[in-house]
């Protein structure tokens, strides 16, 4: 049962990742990565590394993404017309990767098949502090805040460095 | 918990946060008339929170208090734990103080971005304080970041050439640093499974007995050196002068006074002290990188004309004592460094907003293009000579006295060239200071400097009241002292 879990999880990861790189709006691009993150958060939960799984989801779900929708809100979007051309480029060139990642299965399938090596989930053993509850509000209450006013450094940076640069 | 302490930790880390939404949620323009007076009234209340934790750890005979942020954890084992011993109270104290002169800078000299200063002077105090108070390394890790970003934000505040080239310079030296912190923090994660200092100090305690000694040891490297960087000790200070220089006034008065202490010195102090302690070999390290940086900044200021640069390199000289104070491990040499952090904080300050009132009133940083201001500018004048004076350590003014206690605990370390030459830098600085006097406010007056007035307002009141803290606490010093010594301090 948890080995269908980790493997329905591992494919919406795979999922989110292409989409990342499918789709044409930045903002949903930075949004599927972020998702990425999610998932892969809740591999490490299951796994039992409730430390590393915090961090990734505040840092890469939640930081890295903020930066990104701050850094594309700068950015001009393209006009109608460039987009759609660009549009068949990008169908162009993205039709063989449903090929590449079959491919890149097989290849790792076969590998893994032949080589006996043991990819057995491992249970660590659960740790002290398991619970997301005690780790995110206790334990890591002064990063929480740290994040925050990070969010708020980068908000002031785009103000002063970037905003009145466009008014002139 | 008394709710005099509740007052003051919800203001340590609660208050710069209420300031930067009370300014951002009135129109933009209000919010620029009242920034820099909300500053000012949050500088002034972390002063006086600094001494409500002081005085209740004298009341409770503690050596530290703990607390938390959000909601009372004492019951929870795993609690992000908070802390405030003497040394952090100093820190937050300073950190107070020369924000509060930041601001009076600031009044004359920031012009229409009083809101977008404001902003970000807020959130490198919210970095600070935090950077003062935590106990765990990752999160130690976090509030330097937030300080540093802030600090490359503001240093390029007007955008100009210099501005943003002394930023980049920071930012990439910054980089480097954080890289190191955390390749370090990774070693120290996968040997100890926490990065809480008491348990990484457990650990270190007997690292050659550990699993994987040869990461224990890459650790503590990668972290020395990154956080030599980010204090601008000798070897790594490349990015320090051209930052302090081309930062706009009441943001030198901030990098210059607190801003490289906190996040490197008193990172360093609490590392050696908390975590590190285990370390043999860290007293010898920094020995060795203090004598170099005194030595490299003293005879690095002789080739300077701008009188920020000056001072930059100065700092560097400045540092290399207190790095020095702590090498000795021994408790006269701690308290030389954390009264040697307060009195850099106060005099560098004094000269930093001295530096300004000049670039304000003559027009020019160049020592070569001023000359005979003393009776032009008599207050500017004699802070500057304190300042000086206190900065190489002739009593009885505050700096004497620091750097009195910095030698005596060298030379009881054994380390008898160290203290020769920690001396002889000293007579060193004085030497140039007393040239950059005779250039600048002695001699006969320059040609077009005839309609130079003193400065007024802000910059004059910053000016008296940060003399005021060098005398006073200079000639009162001795009854500190024996303050100390009768609560065992000593």
């Amino acid at each position: 049962m948890t080995q269908v879990i980790f493997v329905i999880l591992l494919l919406l990861m795979v999922i989110a990742a292409v989409a990342a790189v499918m789709v044409r709006n930045l903002i949903k691009s930075a949004i599927c990565l972020a998702a990425v993150s999610v998932f892969l958060t809740i591999i490490l939960f299951l796994l039992g590394a409730p430390l590393a799984g915090l961090f990734e989801l505040s840092v890469c779900a939640g930081l890295i993404t903020v930066v990104f929708v701050s850094a594309i809100s700068l950015t001009t979007p393209y006009k109608k017309e460039e987009a759609s051309e660009l549009a068949k480029k990008r169908l162009a060139r993205f039709i063989q990767l449903p090929f590449i990642l079959a491919l890149v299965a097989i290849v790792f399938g076969v590998m893994l098949a032949f080589s006996g090596m043991n990819i057995g989930i491992p249970y660590a053993t659960p740790s002290t502090f398991s619970t997301f509850k005690e780790v995110f509000w206790n334990m890591r209450q002064a990063d929480i805040l740290g994040q925050i006013i990070i969010v708020l450094a980068g908000v002031f940076a785009v103000v002063v460095l970037f905003k009145e640069r466009d008014e002139k | 918990m008394p709710t005099s302490l509740q007052f003051a930790t919800a203001t340590i880390m609660g208050l710069p946060f209420l300031a930067i939404l009370i300014l951002n949620l009135v129109n933009r323009k209000t919010g620029n008339q009242l920034a820099l007076g909300v500053g000012i009234i949050v500088a002034v209340i972390q002063m006086i929170s600094a001494i409500i934790c002081a005085g209740l750890l004298w009341a409770n005979q503690k050596d530290f208090i703990d607390f938390s942020i959000f909601w009372n954890m004492t019951d929870s084992a795993f609690a992000g734990r908070l802390s405030i011993d003497f040394f952090s109270i100093v820190v937050l104290f300073c950190i107070g103080m020369v924000s509060f002169i930041s601001f009076l800078t600031a009044k004359q000299t920031v012009g229409d971005k009083k809101l977008n200063f404001t902003n970000l002077l807020m959130v490198i105090m919210l970095g600070m304080n935090g950077i003062a108070v935590v106990t765990d390394l990752f999160s130690l890790y976090v509030f330097l970041e937030i300080t540093g970003i802030a600090s490359f934000v503001l240093i390029a505040l007007f955008k100009d050439p210099e501005g943003l080239e002394g930023a980049f310079k920071y930012l990439i030296m910054s980089a480097i640093a954080s890289a190191f912190l955390l390749i370090s923090m990774a070693c120290i994660f996968m040997n100890v499974g926490s990065l809480v200092y008491s348990d990484v100090a457990a650990a270190m305690l007997n690292w050659q007995a550990a699993d994987q000694p040869l990461f224990l040891m890459a650790a503590f490297i990668f972290f020395i050196a990154g956080i030599c960087i980010k204090a601008g000790v000798a070897p790594f200070h490349g990015w320090l002068p051209d930052a302090y220089q081309s930062a706009p006034a009441p943001v030198s008065v901030l990098l210059g006074g607190i801003v490289t202490k906190v996040a490197g010195v008193y990172a360093i102090i609490r590392i050696t002290s908390d975590v590190f302690s285990g370390v043999a070999t860290i007293n010898m390290i920094l020995m060795i990188l203090g004598t170099i940086s005194i030595v490299f900044g003293a005879v690095a200021t002789l080739s300077q004309k701008d009188f920020k640069r000056i001072l930059a390199y100065s700092s560097i000289s400045q540092i290399g004592y207190i790095v020095l104070g702590i090498s000795t491990g021994s408790p006269i040499g701690f308290l030389g460094a954390v009264l040697h952090f307060f009195n850099h904080a106060t005099f560098k300050t004094t000269l930093f907003v001295n530096s300004a009132s000049l670039e304000k009133q003559v027009g020019t940083r160049d020592i070569n293009e001023m000359g005979g201001l003393e009776g032009k500018m008599p207050l500017t004048n004699v802070s500057t000579i304190l300042a000086f004076l206190s900065t190489s350590g002739i009593p009885p003014l505050a700096g004497f006295w620091s750097k009195l206690l910095i030698i005596i605990a060298v030379w009881q370390a054994g380390a008898h060239f160290v203290a020769g030459t920690a001396v002889f830098a000293s007579v060193f600085t004085l030497a140039y200071f007393l040239f950059v006097m005779r250039h600048v406010f002695y001699g006969p007056l320059k040609e077009g400097l005839e309609d130079v007035k003193e400065t007024k307002g802000s910059l004059a009141l910053a000016t008296v009241l940060l003399s005021i803290v060098t005398v006073g606490f200079g000639v009162l010093f001795p009854f500190v002292l024996r303050f100390l010594q009768a609560q065992g301090m000593l």
